[in-house]
């Protein structure tokens, strides 16, 4: 930044000796100098990271109030999961954020997240928190959430700015030493935490009925645990149900993590629980060094200048994965440098020389075992206990390397949304419209059912002929059952759009679906071949739910806020490799399901016909009505039997094995949909606003 | 057997049997037991557990054949097979099954009704469903005409007629059902000529006229008849609505075979046209089965003619350009096997394609109101300058 600013300078004194050159100056106001030298260098100074960010808040993600909220909740939560899986504990997360009262009338909130995680050695506390770019997940190339060490402390720069408050961090290491308590401001121009409570030193926080009292009078909260950390943030924020929202973002994370449990308190005071479905944590990633293709020139540099190794092979064997020492020497001949030359002597032409050298020599791909996927079985159960489906399938395809960086692409489908909408029963519905708090009918049937837009609600709703705005409070039993039939009979599939979920290292990416790989991969597949409607480069339609993670020790994001993956070929490769899988299945399941309706169709359509038959047969020859009918229902019993088996698509005699789905496919009868909605429904406890999560997915 | 049915009749459906008839014609018999077999395949199928099925002769172009020595259209004996256990014949192996019910009904009461009658008479929903039986009188007619071929009746046999269409005029007198009809003496608006023409409905009694000039439609007719054309040529006048129905076709027919009177059509100069020409000389492939009592080899093409715009001296403005249909349509009727090998005919469709336009025989009115009448087909009749 700094040099930037003095170039730009340099520029400007260069004018009047151009001039001089020989190049008469058009107007003698050019000549005349707005400042000098000197007193420009005055104003030039350095810029501290945390100064930038806090200018340039948006790169991080704190665009506007709502957005802050949730990237304060992401960005604690995803250090809590790092921490807590980094030492081998299965994590159980507390999420509570409250409002808090100020006298302007402005929106604030106070985000409390706790884990418990191995906790935090008190020393290194407040940098972690109080820091810009200071974290443990830089320096190294492992899978993990965080990377730059940047989020956390930046949310408490953004709390600090906008309330005024500290950030509160209390964290215990063992049931033997007490908890000890920061509150901590960063001193932006420095980019140091500034510890306020204890005289800079922090306070202890004895255990028992003392302690409790401290933490009430500093306005914090602890869930009693023998080893953790809460982190509390008072923010300007605003709280907002829908997309993009905490509550998305905590039922995402809830699927990726099907090892994670996280206890959800609203602003409202709502509770919700996600328990985890998996006992095990998944294997612990291994850390890798860099893979030579992965390295720019400067970083090489760089590399060369900080390295103890003595000779250029050495350095190259030691610091990169995948170079034996003939491979290092294949280098050094390629670039014409001597493999014993001194790694000090390097200079920038050799280095240039060197980096282009590994551009050009074959080096084997990166060891890829330091990823870990999710796995398609804790897909499906992960899909499972939050979208509600018919149909779901999951693929993880093997890794693969961009850049020298090793990745690995899971994707998981869920299949028959509508069929919420679609198999309600009477009693449900009475009792979701008793639960409901939606101003509007249209309203609720968005926000209750998922895959009802406004667009199908509005379908709904003229199919029963009842008004758009009417309360669903005011409904009789009889408008209800209107309401139920047309439910029924509205074609909803064409109205909805896929839903797609991405991750990143099993954080939920919900921001920029559009400039994001996935979303491009996913439009850019076709899915009609699957049996759903797509317009060209579009999301397919239907009740379908996608959920794309990549997993990488290093995501290419393109922003620091962290919310689109870049999109490099091989990661488009695999992503539409792994989509095609999943996409196969969920052709054949979809290709079985028309064709058993169809076989269905068949039958009641001679069934249809044959009454009339028989009727005219009796009408002509006086024959018996009945007799001849019942004749008839044994032929056509015996045809549609044969039918049965004959019709395939290929005309194939079709096996009615599960097997053919292959593994990882979990099919839901679809009546068990139902009870899902309704155990949903009941779960809230009662509270109608819940529901509203429902149609996040 | 239809004594039987008579008996099981009345105990399955009262109302349709209120009113017993006197003995039935043989020809009423003929059809009876037609109706008697179809039903029987279905009960004997059924019995032996096997899909029913019924063999309709083929209506189309693929299964008539020009007889060049009767000189008109024969129907082949290719059958389609109609299952009920196929999903794409099920609903009209249901609706054949209903028509034929709904003739027998007829019969049996000795009543004649309209197609359309019969339409309304076998629609109703089916049972515990939304669906119709017949969705539109479109759905209907082709079942009825399937009856027809399968049943080999004609359609006044099933006690069926078609709406009336068509008028005459001319010096002839006829018994209509008892009633004595002066075709001379009808007015403006001409003897409408009944569905079923057949000799025991109408019976010529006495004819002054020396041809029949068959006109395209209604108002050309009109001109003649205001005109008194068939009073000064001492001709019979006729027309049939655009395409000619049966009605019109057969009276024709009779005209020509029992009354020796030759037949002159004049009709548009566009492929429809042509094609009306081309039923009524040689019979059509819908209705090959009737061609027998139907066609008339020997009926003249009079006009219009591709050339009359030149020799007429008619005004560019009465030109209709031929569309894609219309030139599809007319290289279809120039391979027809009954005009392949006419040359004058193949030079008169080559010319119109050539003009690329059609002309109407309205188109006459506008060198003269009586243009027509006075001058052009007087003209043609004296110079005998038509096709055959």
């Amino acid at each position: 930044m700094t040099k930037k600013k003095v170039r730009v300078s340099r520029s400007r004194n260069s004018a009047p000796s151009q001039s001089e050159n020989g190049k008469a100056p058009k107007s003698p106001e050019r000549l005349r100098r707005r400042a000098t030298a000197e007193s420009m260098a005055a104003g030039q100074r350095d810029i501290s990271v945390s100064e930038f960010f806090a200018k340039n808040r948006h790169l991080l993600g704190f665009d506007n109030p709502r957005k802050a909220l949730l990237t304060t909740v992401k960005e604690a939560v995803d250090n809590a999961l790092d921490a807590c899986e980094e030492a081998g504990i299965l994590p159980e997360i507390w999420v509570h954020i409250q409002r808090t009262t100020n006298g302007n009338g402005q929106d604030r909130y106070k985000v409390g997240v706790q884990d418990n995680g191995p906790g935090i050695v008190a020393k290194q506390i407040p940098l972690i928190f109080g820091k810009l770019l200071y974290g443990s997940k830089f320096h190294r190339l492992r899978m993990s959430r965080g990377q730059q060490g940047i989020g956390i402390s930046a949310a408490g720069m953004y709390g600090l700015l906008t309330t005024g408050k500290p950030v509160k961090i209390m964290s215990k290491v063992s049931v033997r030493t007490p908890a000890h308590y920061y509150e901590i401001q960063i001193d932006t121009k420095r980019n140091l935490p500034e510890i306020i409570n204890g005289r800079g030193e922090g306070v202890d926080i004895p255990p028992g009925q003392k302690g409790a009292a401290t933490i009430e009078k500093h306005g914090i909260e602890w869930i009693e645990q023998d080893h953790g950390t809460r982190v509390t943030i008072e923010l300007e924020a605003k709280y907002q149900r829908g997309r993009g929202s905490v509550d998305e973002y905590l039922e995402q994370t809830a699927i990726a993590n099907p090892h994670v449990t996280i206890h959800y308190e609203d602003p409202e005071g709502n509770k919700r629980d996600y328990s985890r479905v998996a006992e095990v944590l998944p294997p612990e990633p291994k850390e890798i060094k860099p893979h030579p293709y992965g390295v720019e020139l400067g970083r090489l540099v760089g590399m060369l200048k900080e390295t103890k190794e003595p000779t250029i092979t050495q350095f190259l064997v030691k610091s990169f994965s995948r170079v034996s020492p003939s491979v290092a020497r294949r280098i050094c001949e390629e670039a014409g440098v001597s493999n014993r030359s001194s790694t000090k002597r390097i200079g920038r032409e050799e280095a240039d020389m060197v980096y282009q050298a590994i551009q050009k020599t074959k080096i084997s791909n990166p060891a890829t075992d330091c990823i870990c996927p999710i796995g398609e079985e804790l897909i499906l159960k992960g899909l499972h206990q939050v979208v509600p489906g018919e149909f779901f399938a999951a693929a993880t395809r093997p890794p693969s390397v961009y850049r020298g960086n090793p990745f690995q692409i899971e994707v998981g489908l869920a299949y028959g949304g509508t069929s919420t909408a679609h198999r309600v029963t009477r009693e449900t519905l009475c009792e979701l419209i008793d639960q409901t708090d939606a101003r509007t009918l249209r309203q609720f049937l968005s926000m209750t059912f998922d895959g009802i837009g406004p667009d199908a609600a509005d379908k709904i709703i003229k199919e029963a002929r009842m008004r758009t705005r009417i309360s669903p409070g005011k409904l009789k039993a009889k408008d209800i059952d209107h309401l139920l039939d047309a439910m029924q009979n509205v074609n909803l599939d064409d109205g909805q759009t896929m839903n797609v979920l991405r991750y990143a290292n099993r954080v939920p990416l919900q921001f920029q679906a559009g400039g994001c790989a996935i979303t491009q991969t996913i439009m850019q597949t076709n899915w009609r071949a699957y049996g759903l409607n797509q317009a060209r480069n579009q999301l397919p339609r239907g009740p379908i739910t996608v959920m794309v993670h990549m997993a990488s020790v290093w995501v290419p994001f393109t922003s620091e806020s962290k919310e689109a993956v870049a999109s490099y070929p091989e990661i488009q490769k695999e992503l539409r490799l792994g989509l095609q899988a999943v996409g196969r299945k969920l052709g054949m399941f979809l290709r079985r399901r028309r064709r058993v309706k169809h076989e269905g169709e068949r039958r009641n359509m001679f069934l249809r016909y044959l009454g009339e038959v028989a009727g005219a047969v009796s009408e002509i020859n006086g024959i018996d009505k009945q007799t001849i009918y019942d004749q008839l229902l044994l032929v056509a019993r015996r045809k549609t039997a044969e039918a049965d088996v004959k019709l395939d698509d290929r005309g194939r005699v079709v096996d009615e094995d599960e097997a053919e789905f292959g593994a990882n496919v979990l099919i839901v009868d679809p009546e068990d949909v139902n009870e899902q909605l309704l155990a949903r429904a009941k779960a809230s406890g009662g509270d109608p606003e819940t529901d509203e999560q429902k149609k996040l997915f | 057997m239809a004594k039987k049915t008579v008996r099981r009749k009345k105990m399955a459906a009262a109302p349709a049997a209120k009113k017993p008839r006197g003995p039935m014609s043989p020809r009423d018999q003929r059809t009876m037991d037609q109706l008697a077999g179809l039903a029987e395949s279905v009960i004997v199928a059924a019995d032996k557990r096997r899909d029913p099925h019924m063999d309709i002769p083929t209506r189309a172009l693929s299964n008539v054949r020009f007889n060049s020595a009767k000189r008109f259209i024969e129907m082949g004996n290719k059958t389609n097979r109609r299952h009920l256990f196929n999903l794409s014949q099920a609903k009209s192996f249901m609706q054949t099954m209903l028509v034929a019910s709904g003739t027998k009904q007829l019969i049996e009461q000795d009543k004649t009704t309209s197609i359309r009658g019969l339409y309304y008479l076998l629609k109703h929903s089916i049972e515990g469903t939304k669906e119709e039986t017949f969705a539109d009188q479109g759905e209907c007619d082709p079942v009825i005409e399937d009856t027809e071929v399968l049943l080999s009746a004609l359609r006044e046999e099933l006690h069926l007629y078609a709406q009336k269409k068509g008028d005459m005029v001319g010096e002839l007198i006829l018994e209509d059902r008892g009633d004595e009809i002066d075709c001379s003496r009808m007015g403006s608006g001409g003897y409408g000529i009944p569905s079923i023409v057949e000799p025991d409905v109408i019976r010529f009694k006495k004819c002054n006229a020396k041809f029949v000039l068959h006109v395209e439609k209604d108002t050309v007719w009109q001109r003649f008849n205001e005109d008194k054309f068939w009073r000064t040529h001492n001709c019979i006048l006729t027309h049939g609505g655009g395409q000619p129905p049966r009605g019109v076709r057969r009276l024709l027919h009779r005209l020509h075979t029992e009354l020796k009177l030759p037949i002159y059509c004049l009709l548009d100069n566009d492929p429809w046209g042509y094609y009306i020409y081309s039923v009524i000389k040689q019979g059509s492939i819908n209705l090959a089965f009737e061609s027998q009592r139907m066609a008339i080899p020997d009926a003249k093409y009079l006009g219009l003619r591709s050339i009359d715009l030149e020799r007429c001296g008619l005004s560019e403005s009465v030109k209709i350009n031929l569309n894609d249909t219309d030139r599809k349509r007319a290289k279809q009727i120039a391979n027809y096997p009954w005009f392949a090998k006419k040359k004058a005919w193949q030079k008169e469709i080559k010319q119109m394609l050539d003009n690329g336009f059609k002309l109407e025989v309205e188109a006459l009115i506008s060198r003269d109101i009586s243009y027509v009448t006075e001058e052009y087909t007087p003209a043609r009749l004296s110079e005998q300058d038509w096709l055959d």
